[in-house]
């Protein structure tokens, strides 16, 4: 039995589209964003409504494909497919997208073709030794991209008001930590189907909106008994999990507990604070920056962390989930399988729906094993 | 230098066993004459005709067409013992510097060090097509990279192989704004290195200048001379890094001198073309012989400019080629099928910029890069498509992808969709296939039916 119903959280997400059209129409501006390494706060200090764009789906991929080819990753083409599909996604004013992997810096060029919507693009270094002239370089990103902003919305990020988004948002990913960290416990009450909905909604209800629901939630999972009996414990992996790949958490769900990931839509994004120490602009590029990520080189910072989750979080199994086409998470899943020394279960799906069975016998299979 | 009797025959395409009976017109004065690393040892000779290649296992080379001058034969023998003088390099005290992902830049400076030679795994793609095998692909699979990705990773293959070129030195790995195949073949083959060095490749932003991606370059650079510092003990002077960059652009504009000749007029067929425009990235790992092996044959194709000797028709087909055909047979069987390349964007625009000699040495190798055909946009690349096919009067363009390669998926469509709007030109979009002995007969139907198209068009 779930904490707070699926249908609950698309209401809540199917509320707030309609609250930040109504605020479009009275002159407010929207910027989409794809990815943990977005600063959200600069957004959010320019006067703009920071809205992460997750999406996927099947049909999102096949309208995608008109524009993109068939061996571009599904989520660029989902992506390219929900601006014709999805309501969140005609909201945007405009996309502020980072050069993190390949297909995901020239993404942009073809929303910007196709649908012409403006396009922030921001370079971040794939490298990941923090070395002091990448920080200056990417530091410089930030400056242009708030230049960029002020543009869009004729409101500058003052300082003032950077630090009121920083400590927000801080304190947004204070409480995702906490709701996941409830998961490390025996028996999780929390689902990692459940983990997934809170942060998809909270990316766009935004830091200030999301804290009663995640307070909700914590309140429930402190009232709550917990179940008798033990699932295997286990890790989800690969890129993007997107609300539309609700299914395969459920199905997981169904005899294992998820209780940790290495996601793009996960915990990488809160599992540490915006730092304290030093000017606005400084800190938010070394936070972003110092963001663990199979596409940075080397990846020791990614497989670091993976190591340290699953040994805090007990894991006993991984899945897998990669998309057809990402090669970062593709390329890396026998050496993390060796890394880790657990089970692993590699799933390189599209978003097509035919394959689900044969999805579900894969995985329970895997879940025999454990 | 006399040819001490050899003189070429009318020029022409000519197959493997052509070749062979050449070759035995070649006096023994000549091939004698040849050597790389300026030794004169009998173990650095490289006038070898491609059946002795063939031998050793390069068996597209039965099947491929070749330009039939002296200068050519030596470009062919240079190239293919490549392997052959990576491990001679090692064996005769030479530092072997394995440069990755940046194409053409990071070599001026490793060379500019006394004793260093450095060399691209990226181009043993080439290397599957040229064996007709799959070995190194399998030895990639094995390691984490399957079969829906860029060809590149055979590089990952040779690596772990450890047979196709010593054991690196040092691996100098650039990624950044950069494909996420090699990016990712980087990755994996980092287990294989004694010591990496990762470089940053800057994008170019579109709405910014590019003098602040420059700055970091330079830093970037400076690591790798201070990297190289350490590894060889010598300090690196202003003096030594401009004479690295001279001879860099010596063979840069001896190239484009070249591609005026072989693109304005057929003085030269594209596949030996190709193989030309790649020696600007390492220069097959001996940049002294490389430019003398490139000056033979620039002066062969003045001397067919200058006579009105072509290799090719040149009424054939005028075409732009896109991305570099992994699979070299598809150059011969287009020019077989009656079309002529006509221009090129093979994805090393920033290896055949000329580096500016008047400034500070790490500085213009930094500024030559931005010119990078991946770090910016589709649109930067087909707008070098378009410049390339106005210049030459381009009949149509010729897309040649790679499936799972991420910049083809991303921006095939795009470069073709801004040329047809642009040119309204036809184009021709597909992937190459994995390696095989013929170019298979779907794609002949596809190729054969584009140059009709082409052909009605006149």
């Amino acid at each position: 039995m779930e904490l707070i119903p699926r249908a609950t959280f698309e209401q809540i997400r199917h509320e707030r589209v309609e609250e930040i059209a109504a605020a479009r129409r009275q002159g407010a501006k929207v910027v989409g964003y794809f990815c943990i390494y977005a600063p959200v706060e600069l957004v959010q200090a320019s006067g703009a409504i920071p809205v992460r764009l997750m999406r996927g789906g099947h049909a999102a991929e096949e309208a995608g494909e008109r524009y993109l080819r068939a061996d571009a990753c599904s989520f660029c083409s989902a992506c390219m497919g929900n601006f014709e599909l999805a309501p969140v996604y005609k909201q945007a004013d405009a996309v502020l997208s980072v050069n993190t992997c390949d297909m995901m810096r020239r993404l942009p060029e073809a929303i910007e073709r196709h649908f012409g919507v403006p396009v922030f693009q921001l370079y971040m270094p794939r490298t990941s030794e923090p070395l002091p002239h990448r920080l200056a370089g990417f530091r410089r990103q930030l400056e242009h991209l708030a230049g960029g902003l002020l543009g869009l919305t004729g409101s500058a990020a003052g300082v003032e008001r950077l630090e009121s988004e920083i400590t927000a948002f801080n304190r947004l990913r204070d409480m995702l930590r906490q709701a996941s960290d409830t998961r490390r416990a025996d028996s999780p009450l929390l689902s990692g189907g459940t983990m997934l909905d809170i942060e998809a909604t909270a990316w766009l209800l935004g830091p200030v909106k999301s804290l009663s629901l995640i307070e909700e939630v914590l309140r429930m999972v402190a009232a709550r008994p917990r179940q008798e009996g033990r699932k295997p414990r286990l890790m989800l992996g690969g890129s993007m999990l997107t609300e539309d790949d609700r299914w395969l958490l459920d199905l997981v769900e169904e005899k294992a507990d998820i209780v940790t990931d290495i996601l793009c839509t996960g915990t990488r994004w809160f599992a540490e604070d915006v730092p304290a120490d030093g000017m606005s602009l400084d800190r938010l590029a070394r936070f972003y920056f110092s963001r663990p990520c199979m596409h940075r080189r080397p990846n020791t910072d990614l497989y670091r962390y993976t190591q340290t989750l699953v040994r805090d979080f007990r894991v006993q199994g991984l899945v897998y989930k990669t998309l057809l086409y990402c090669d970062p998470w593709n390329f890396e899943a026998r050496r993390l399988q060796e890394a880790l020394g657990i089970p692993m279960l590699h799933l390189d799906t599209d978003y097509s729906t035919e394959n689900r069975e044969q999805v579900r016998t894969r995985v329970e299979a895997f879940l025999e094993t454990l | 230098m006399s040819n001490v009797g050899y003189s070429d025959p009318k020029s022409a395409r000519v197959g493997f066993g052509e070749w062979l009976e050449l070759f035995d017109r070649v006096p023994d004065e000549l091939i004698e004459r040849y050597h790389y690393y300026g030794n004169g040892e009998a173990w650095s000779k490289y006038l070898f005709p491609p059946q002795t290649f063939a031998i050793y296992g390069a068996r597209h080379l039965r099947r491929l067409k070749f330009d039939n001058s002296l200068a050519a034969l030596r470009m062919w023998g240079f190239v293919q013992n490549e392997t052959e003088r990576l491990f001679r390099a090692r064996q005769t005290g030479r530092r072997v510097i394995a440069t990755m992902g940046d194409l053409g830049a990071v070599p001026v400076i490793v060379n500019s060090f006394p004793g260093c030679v450095a060399f691209y795994p990226d181009c043993i793609w080439w290397t599957p097509f040229v064996m007709e095998s799959r070995v190194l692909f399998d030895a990639a699979a094995e390691l984490g990279i399957g079969d829906a990705t860029c060809f590149s990773r055979a590089a990952l293959g040779a690596f772990s192989k450890h047979s196709y070129f010593p054991d690196p030195d040092l691996v100098i790995a650039s990624t950044g704004a950069s494909c996420d195949d090699y990016s990712g073949v980087e990755q994996l083959a980092e287990r294989f290195a004694q010591q990496m060095l990762w470089v940053e490749e800057p994008m170019r932003c579109r709405a910014e200048p590019t003098e602040p991606m420059v700055r970091l370059l330079v830093k970037e650079y400076e690591r790798v001379v201070d990297t190289m510092t350490k590894l060889t003990g010598h300090e690196l002077t202003e003096d030594e890094l401009r004479a690295g960059i001279r001879c860099a652009n010596a063979v840069r504009k001896t190239v484009a001198r070249l591609r005026e000749l072989a693109y304005g007029s057929g003085a030269l067929p594209a596949l030996e073309m190709m193989v030309v425009e790649f020696g600007n990235l390492h220069y097959y790992s001996d940049i002294a012989e490389w430019t003398a092996v490139l000056e033979h044959l620039l002066a062969t194709a003045e001397e067919r400019a200058a006579t009105g000797e072509r290799v090719l028709n040149e009424d054939g087909l005028r075409v732009v080629w896109v991305t570099p055909p992994a699979d070299p047979l598809l150059l011969s069987y287009v020019e077989d099928a009656g079309a002529r390349v006509v221009g090129t964007e093979y994805v090393i625009n920033q290896a055949l910029e000329v580096i500016d000699e008047t400034k500070p040495g790490l500085e213009a190798v930094a500024e030559s890069f931005m010119a990078a055909s991946l770090i910016g946009t589709s649109e930067a690349r087909a707008e070098s498509v378009i410049r390339q096919a106005r210049e030459r009067q381009a009949e149509g363009v010729i897309i040649s992808g790679i499936l799972g390669g991420s910049h083809c998926a991303m921006e095939t469509r795009l470069i073709s969709d801004v040329v047809k709007q642009e040119l309204d030109l036809p184009v021709l979009e597909f992937d190459v296939a994995p390696p095989s002995n013929e170019v298979g007969r779907q794609l002949q139907t596809r190729i054969d039916a584009f140059l009709e198209v082409l052909r009605s068009r006149r």
